[in-house]
């Protein structure tokens, strides 16, 4: 089943061409990896798809619904069930881990006790439960990764976006913390969008890879099926 | 090794010309007849009229602080944060109060509201009569100090808006509308900047004499310029100036201990253009209306009542010839006061901001004081310094009024070249010293230019701020050197209405008017961050 639709979009920024008419259907439960150099756009791709800009022209769906179209934002980022990984990884740094994860169970009006619940389901997912208490600034950044990747699914949502979230680290911890995401993904089964310049990173963990060039997707590579 | 000595030279003239004389002032204040006593802080103590005097200065200062700051940061997210229509105008013009002398608007509200005021006209004597009970004492001092201070909590607002990382509000976007985003990241992201500029509006109000004493109510000022104006009582002025100076001390060491490493992480967000806006939608009209509403009343009636009060050329033509030469003074004074601000603060700021010397947070924590200090204790130590037969050169010269500028407001423009420098990349110098230039090459052909438009921006300030300071010159000017801030306050005691009212016209068009025309050059405001 397809999960997102975007059709036709283009995004021009101060009249400069970001995205030049690009199509692409992201099916459920699939990795697709938007690979490309710096400016090429695909970090334009994944804001689209979250809602923080609307395309100039062209639509985008997601689980079958119009969720922007031709400037408009049709459904604003938090009605789209999505989350999100961060390049920076944007943890708020006045909140402890748990007050991180916390802060999308709250707005969504969820009672004390599923939230508690919710919280350590998700620590345990990514072995951070003894942590729950610390500031961002107090983990290392393997740990304000995983802490990342808790934010992002404890609302399980129904695509996962990651702007380059193994970029600021070292080749060791970063091949490590690619093995966890994927058995992350293995086990929950969310879709992933994920974006990287770094060829190797794109097909260690992608199904499909798109190659991106000047705002427009040069190639599309099959590179896996599926194991689950 | 050149950069170590000057800047130590640099340092050794701030501490001889802000602290020398507020050391001196409390020295000369417990030497009594020859003896060491504290006979007039004593009486502070003891004496029911001076708790009087703290109780009225404290809630003064607390009722105007908190409403600043209940007003002003919600004001500073409208104009930073939404798509709220003439947002820049409204940041403007919400400043304007805050560049011209306190009193001014004091003035103009007595002219509007005032038992004779231009209201009386309009809905006649029975009204006004209640509206002047209103302004004379303690409600028209919150409200008259409310409209000054206001554009520092929405101006610190909007300013630490532009230093939040927008991943951190697209992050809390994903999951939560706007209203949950402002309220549970944004807004504690700026708590720091709220909480600066609530110490800063009330040591300001704290401080402020100007105000209180034109609307008769009694606060530590008041008594403090009482005591040494009237009765020449020096000591008795000292020792009604020390709580202030003690209140300043207690809530910049607060301030040092919870706030400053968290405002030293002051910089712009490299992506500070980008920054998600919120849409008001639904809101947006009746947000507008209440914006406009606000900003009219409290800063555009103010300024028509003076317009319509000084209406008439013979009102300016009596102004310029009874007040012309303070009016040129005050520019010259001015004129000198920025341009030697600019020169001290692009040091000093350079001090703090490449820590140069082991002490440099020593050094900003001294201007921050020397600025949060009032005008009166400041006024009072330069006397008490420089009024010997030796130092005569300056105590009977205008250079006690420059040095007055200099010690109360090199705070502005340090602060205003480190946030400057905090946009050049070191490597800048770095570069420049690889290529053999010594320091003060460096810093003439390299960093200040770098930092050009932080200069322009300092000078801009120090010349309002120069112009404006009635609390130092009214003590310290030397006969025959009267600025026109301080004439127009003695002329208040005999003038006429329409004199008075056509003065501050002036007044405010001498403040306003280097401001506006630097605005208008293309290219000076909006130059781009260096990376």
């Amino acid at each position: 089943m397809k999960i997102v639709d975007i059709d036709c979009v283009s995004k021009f920024y101060n009249g400069a061409k970001a995205l030049e008419n690009i199509s692409l259907e992201i099916d459920e439960g699939e990795r697709i990896v938007i690979l490309g150099p710096s400016g090429c756009g695909k970090t334009t791709i994944l804001r689209l798809i979250a809602g923080f800009i609307a395309p100039d022209t062209g639509s985008i769906s997601i689980a079958g619904e119009l969720v922007s179209r031709d400037g408009r934002i049709i459904r604003p980022p938090e009605q789209r069930n999505l989350g999100m990984v961060f390049q920076d990884l944007a943890l708020w740094p006045h909140l402890s881990v748990k007050g991180n994860i916390e802060f999308g169970l709250k707005a969504k009006g969820l009672p004390k006790i599923e939230r508690k619940h919710r919280i350590c389901e998700a620590l345990d997912l990514v072995g951070m439960g003894d942590l729950a208490a610390r500031k961002p600034a107090e983990l290392s950044g393997g740990q304000q990764q995983r802490v990342a990747l808790a934010r992002a699914l404890v609302l399980e949502p129904k695509v996962l976006l990651m702007d380059e979230p193994l970029s600021s680290l070292d080749l060791e911890l970063n091949v490590r913390l690619r093995k966890e995401i994927l058995g992350l993904q293995e086990k929950l089964g969310f879709t992933m969008g994920y974006v990287t310049h770094d060829r190797n990173e794109a097909f260690d963990i992608a199904t499909r890879v798109i190659s991106m060039k000047q705002g427009r997707i040069e190639k599309i590579e099959k590179v896996r099926t599926l194991t689950s | 090794m050149a950069r170590r000595i000057f800047l130590t030279l640099i340092v050794l003239f701030l501490l001889a010309i802000g602290m020398l004389p507020v050391l001196s002032m409390l020295i000369k204040s417990v030497i009594v007849d020859g003896h060491f006593s504290f006979a007039y802080y004593a009486g502070l103590l003891t004496s029911a009229h001076q708790w009087t005097l703290m109780g009225h200065s404290i809630a003064l200062s607390v009722l105007v602080t908190s409403l600043t700051v209940a007003v002003g940061m919600p004001l500073g997210v409208l104009l930073g944060k939404t798509d709220l229509p003439f947002r820049r105008f409204f940041t403007v013009i919400f400043t304007i109060p805050l560049l011209i002398p306190p009193y001014i608007i004091a003035v103009s509200w007595f002219d509007l509201l005032g038992r004779e005021g231009l209201l009386t006209h309009l809905l006649g004597a029975s009204v006004t009569s209640a509206t002047a009970h209103f302004l004379f004492g303690l409600p028209g001092c919150v409200f008259v100090l409310f409209s000054i201070f206001l554009p520092i909590p929405m101006l610190l607002t909007m300013i630490f808006l532009r230093t939040i990382n927008p991943r951190l509000e697209e992050a809390g976007r994903l999951v939560s509308d706007w209203r949950g985003v402002v309220k549970g990241i944004t807004i504690p992201l700026i708590l720091p900047g709220v909480l600066l500029s609530a110490m800063l509006v009330f040591l300001l109000s704290f401080g402020e004499f100007s105000v209180p004493n034109f609307l008769r109510y009694d606060v530590f000022p008041v008594e403090s310029f009482t005591q040494f104006s009237a009765f020449y009582n020096f000591k008795a002025a000292t020792a009604a100036a020390v709580p202030l100076a003690a209140v300043t001390l207690i809530l910049l060491l607060t301030e040092a201990a919870f706030l400053r490493e968290r405002t030293y992480q002051l910089r712009p967000s490299p992506e500070f253009k980008r920054l998600p806006m919120i849409a008001l939608r639904r809101h947006r009209k009746w947000l507008f209306a209440s914006v406009a509403t606000t900003g009219l009343v409290i800063v555009i009636v103010p300024i028509v009542a003076l317009v319509i009060q000084s209406s008439g050329m013979n009102a300016y033509a009596e102004a310029l010839n009874r007040a012309g030469d303070s009016l040129l003074r005050s520019l010259m004074y001015a004129v000198i006061g920025a341009t030697l601000l600019t020169f001290l603060g692009f040091f000093t700021g350079y001090l703090i901001q490449t820590k140069a010397l082991k002490f440099w947070r020593s050094i900003d924590s001294l201007t921050i004081f020397l600025f949060a200090l009032p005008s009166t204790v400041i006024g009072i130590g330069l006397i008490s310094l420089w009024n010997t037969p030796w130092t005569n050169f300056i105590y009977s010269t205008p250079m006690i009024i420059i040095l007055g500028y200099l010690a109360k407001y090199t705070a502005l423009t340090s602060r205003i070249t480190v946030a400057q420098l905090a946009q050049v990349p070191p490597s800048m110098e770095e570069a420049a010293q690889v290529a053999g230039a010594g320091w003060f090459r460096r810093m003439v052909f390299i960093v200040a230019p770098l930092a050009g438009r932080g200069l322009l921006a300092g000078w801009l300030v120090g010349y309002i701020f120069s112009l404006r300071d009635t609390g130092i010159t009214m003590l310290v000017y030397p006969a025959g050197h009267e600025t026109l801030p301080v004439r127009i306050f003695t002329l208040m005691a005999n003038g006429s209405p329409e004199l008075i009212a056509a003065l501050s016209m002036v007044m405010i068009t001498a403040t306003l008017l280097p401001a506006g025309i630097l605005w208008m050059i293309p290219g000076i405001m909006t130059r781009k961050v260096i990376r």
